[in-house]
């Protein structure tokens, strides 16, 4: 390690450093390896992993601008230009998978955000320890649990016959409702089951901001006469906002993100109207459909878009907190 | 200023008895019986771990009292809510809100106790203007130095004007120069504000220096209560002669024999002539422990006839004074000494004298003073 910050620091200082400095550049960097070359080493098997399964497929982002096909393969599929990104815009079902990636990270954004927030501060408050451990773990299991079962036991619940939810409908004297077929109920059942899985593990950030507050905050208020009320509106709440600023802004970066493995198993024909996001129209155009320069050029605007959210995101996150990804 | 010259008629005074802290099994604080006086300035001071922070922290009512009664301002308070006791309290990391700035940490607890806003504004200005923090009324904790904190910390309690100030440590985050000049300016504060003070500290030079009177605890029980000069000059054990005073008392094993003219200690082949005290008396034969504060002891060279004779093996020349750090009895024996128009005789010092009536004897086995040996201030 303390060999590293000397590249960076020379190559910053720019001139100035090369002057001064009587070994070349390129000597520099040579010396700086052969005496830590064993943390290079140690970097190698995440590096090669990287350019493995990250960066050589991409060589065939290409397909995205060329009329791709199997037999020609990669190389001899003849350039089209942008022609496949023009097909996309004027793809009513794009453009559909496009507004319903938005609508849905906006509610989930908006309903999501908050509960991991609120649960942290409700822990805080919990006196019993026993109470609160249990709680804790309870909220937390959903997350360990793979979502093929969440997605399983959502269906088993919303089932018209023998699902709790129409059960418990039936006991109003309500009809049964097939929740599942239905656009207008599946972006209810998916943000909150969104939450249900990962709301208590993600409010184990707050929890560790708030088991960062100095308990003597807390003594002092309390002298001065502050209720609990009063020390979370006052005390908790300011002490976890930097944190809570950080977590926006990374969840703004990953506004595309829809966790589309749950939408795959949660939807049907019948709700893709509300339900298909980019993903899973990607997923379908390209692997179920084969139509691979298409789903490419539809995949590679997700990543571009998703690509200048993080970097805002990083930028305002750097300007307003000082803390930033990179 | 004029609501802050003193606090009105309703003064007050802090009244524990057989205070109790245990923490299941385990007593930590084992019964304190302690009267504070209304207006005075009580220093709890003692070794790490002796329990001054618990007390301190149940007259607070941060923790819960396990047994016995304490009553503020002739209140019976156990099961009163701390915010209800009308004590403020100053932490030793100052525990300033980091999201709020300097006028905004001094009003907090006028801003949970809704007092109306003009009011805020106005005893900010002058809580700010009597501990000299005008300038950075509106600067955030962070951006402080350390003594600039204190201050801070000092204005959120008194702006509350309370019966009664708590303070747990509130200079031990300073350095030593700053630490001295805050020490003054609290002394200055009390003087000013005549609110009842409650201070803990492990610090002995800060005991002597603030409090009115001194409360020395060890293990949790307290070893004697008095005035800085009463526990300097008539300690009632060997553990607050040793506590107290810097360096501190210089203790010796000893028998005492029936001399000439009354009693002396003897050991090791020398002798130091006791004062002809009944108590000292009556110890003849008995294994006693001799105090002799540094102070006390005059440096002596070879010559003297009646000395007690040691080996020197260091002397710190602090300016005016030196200490002679010397080996007696294979135990460390210090002297303090003047130094002007001294230094030369500081290079042949082969023993101490010292006055009989400035001797402490101390039980041998009880580490208590024998009784009768009074020095008066
Ligand atoms: N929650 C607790 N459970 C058990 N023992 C405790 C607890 N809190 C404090 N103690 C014990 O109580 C004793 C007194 O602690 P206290 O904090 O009052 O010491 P102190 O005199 O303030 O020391 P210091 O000068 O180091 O601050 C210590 O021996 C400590 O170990
Ligand atoms: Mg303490």
């Amino acid at each position: 390690m303390t060999g590293l910050p000397d590249t960076p620091s020379a190559a910053g200082s720019g001139r100035k450093a090369r002057e001064v400095r009587k070994p070349g550049r390129l000597q520099r960097i040579t010396e700086h390896l052969r005496r830590e070359w064993q943390i290079y080493a140690m970097l190698l098997p995440t590096v090669l992993w990287m350019v493995i399964f990250l960066y050589k497929p991409m060589y065939g982002l290409q397909i995205a601008f060329k009329d791709y096909s199997v037999f020609r393969g990669i190389a001899n599929s003849p350039w089209i230009g942008l022609e496949h990104f023009e097909t996309l815009f004027n793809n009513d079902q794009f453009l559909r998978a496009l507004k319903n990636t938005i609508i849905m990270s906006a509610y989930g954004l908006l309903f999501g955000f908050p509960v991991p927030i609120l649960l942290a501060l409700m822990f805080n408050e919990v006196l019993s320890q026993t109470f609160k451990k249990s709680a804790q773990t309870i909220v937390y299991l959903p997350h360990f649990i793979s979502s093929v079962i969440i997605a399983g036991i959502v269906m088993t619940a919303f089932s018209p016959s023998a699902g709790i939810v129409n059960t418990a409908l039936g006991w109003f004297g309500l009809e049964p409702v097939y929740f599942l077929t239905k656009p207008e109920w599946f972006r209810p059942i998916f943000i909150g089951t969104g939450i249900w899985q990962e709301a208590g593990f993600q409010s184990i950030v707050y929890l560790a901001a708030i088991a960062g507050v100095s308990p003597t905050l807390y003594e002092s208020a309390v002298v001065d006469g502050a209720s609990r009320w009063q020390m979370m509106w006052k005390i908790t709440i300011p002490s976890i906002l930097p944190t809570i600023i950080i977590m926006l802004i990374i969840r703004i970066g990953n506004i595309l993100e829809i966790s589309f493995e749950m939408v795959i198993l949660l939807y049907q024909p019948a709700t893709y109207e509300t339900a298909d996001v980019v993903n899973t129209f990607i997923y379908r155009q390209g692997l179920q459909g084969g139509q691979y320069d298409f789903a490419a050029a539809a995949g590679l605007f997700n990543a571009v878009v998703a690509f200048v959210l993080v970097m805002t995101a990083n930028t305002i996150s750097k300007r307003y907190s000082r803390t930033s990804l990179w | 200023m004029a609501g802050f010259a003193k606090t009105g008629g309703d003064m007050s005074g802090v009244n524990l008895q057989g205070l109790v802290k245990a923490y299941g099994a385990v007593q930590v604080v084992h019964g304190i019986d302690l009267d504070v006086q209304e207006k005075e300035f009580v220093v709890l001071v003692g070794p790490s771990g002796c329990g001054k922070s618990t007390t301190l922290r149940m007259i607070a009512g941060l923790e819960e009292i396990s047994d016995g009664d304490l009553t503020i301002d002739g209140r019976h308070v156990n099961r009163v809510a701390p915010k209800d006791r009308d004590v403020a309290m100053v932490f030793q990391n100052y525990a300033l809100y980091p999201h709020l700035n300097v006028a905004e940490n001094i009003a907090f607890g006028l801003r949970i106790r809704k007092t109306p806003k003009d009011d805020i504004a106005q005893q900010v200005q002058e809580v700010g203007g009597i501990l000299g923090l005008t300038d950075y009324l509106e600067r955030r904790p962070a951006d402080l130095s350390g003594g600039q904190r204190q201050r801070v910390a000092m204005g959120r309690a008194i702006v509350r004007r309370p019966k009664v100030f708590l303070f747990d440590e509130p200079l031990s985050n300073l350095d030593a120069k700053l630490r001295t000049q805050m020490r003054a300016e609290i002394k200055r504060l009390h003087k000013r504000l005549g609110v009842t003070s409650i201070y803990v500290t492990h610090d002995q030079v800060e005991a002597m220096t603030l409090a009115d009177r001194i409360v020395v605890m060890h293990d949790g029980r307290i070893e004697q209560i008095g005035t800085p000069m009463e526990l300097f000059l008539n300690p009632a054990n060997t553990f607050v002669a040793g506590f107290l005073g810097a360096p501190p008392m210089n203790m010796i094993t000893a028998q005492i024999v029936a001399g000439d003219q009354g009693p002396v200690a003897e050991f090791g082949g020398q002798r130091i002539v006791l004062q002809p005290l009944p108590s000292l008396q009556n110890a003849v034969g008995k294994t006693v422990t001799v105090g002799i504060r540094p102070e006390f002891a005059k440096a002596v060279d070879d010559s003297q006839p009646d000395r007690v004779s040691i080996e020197v093996d260091l002397i710190e020349t602090l300016g005016s004074e030196a200490l002679v750090h010397a080996t007696l009895q294979g135990a460390p024996f210090v002297i303090r000494t003047d130094t002007v128009g001294q230094m030369e005789a500081l290079g042949r010092i082969g023993g101490f004298t010292v006055d009989a009536h400035l001797v402490k004897v101390f039980d041998g086995e009880t580490g208590l003073a024998l009784p009768g040996q009074v020095l008066n201030q």
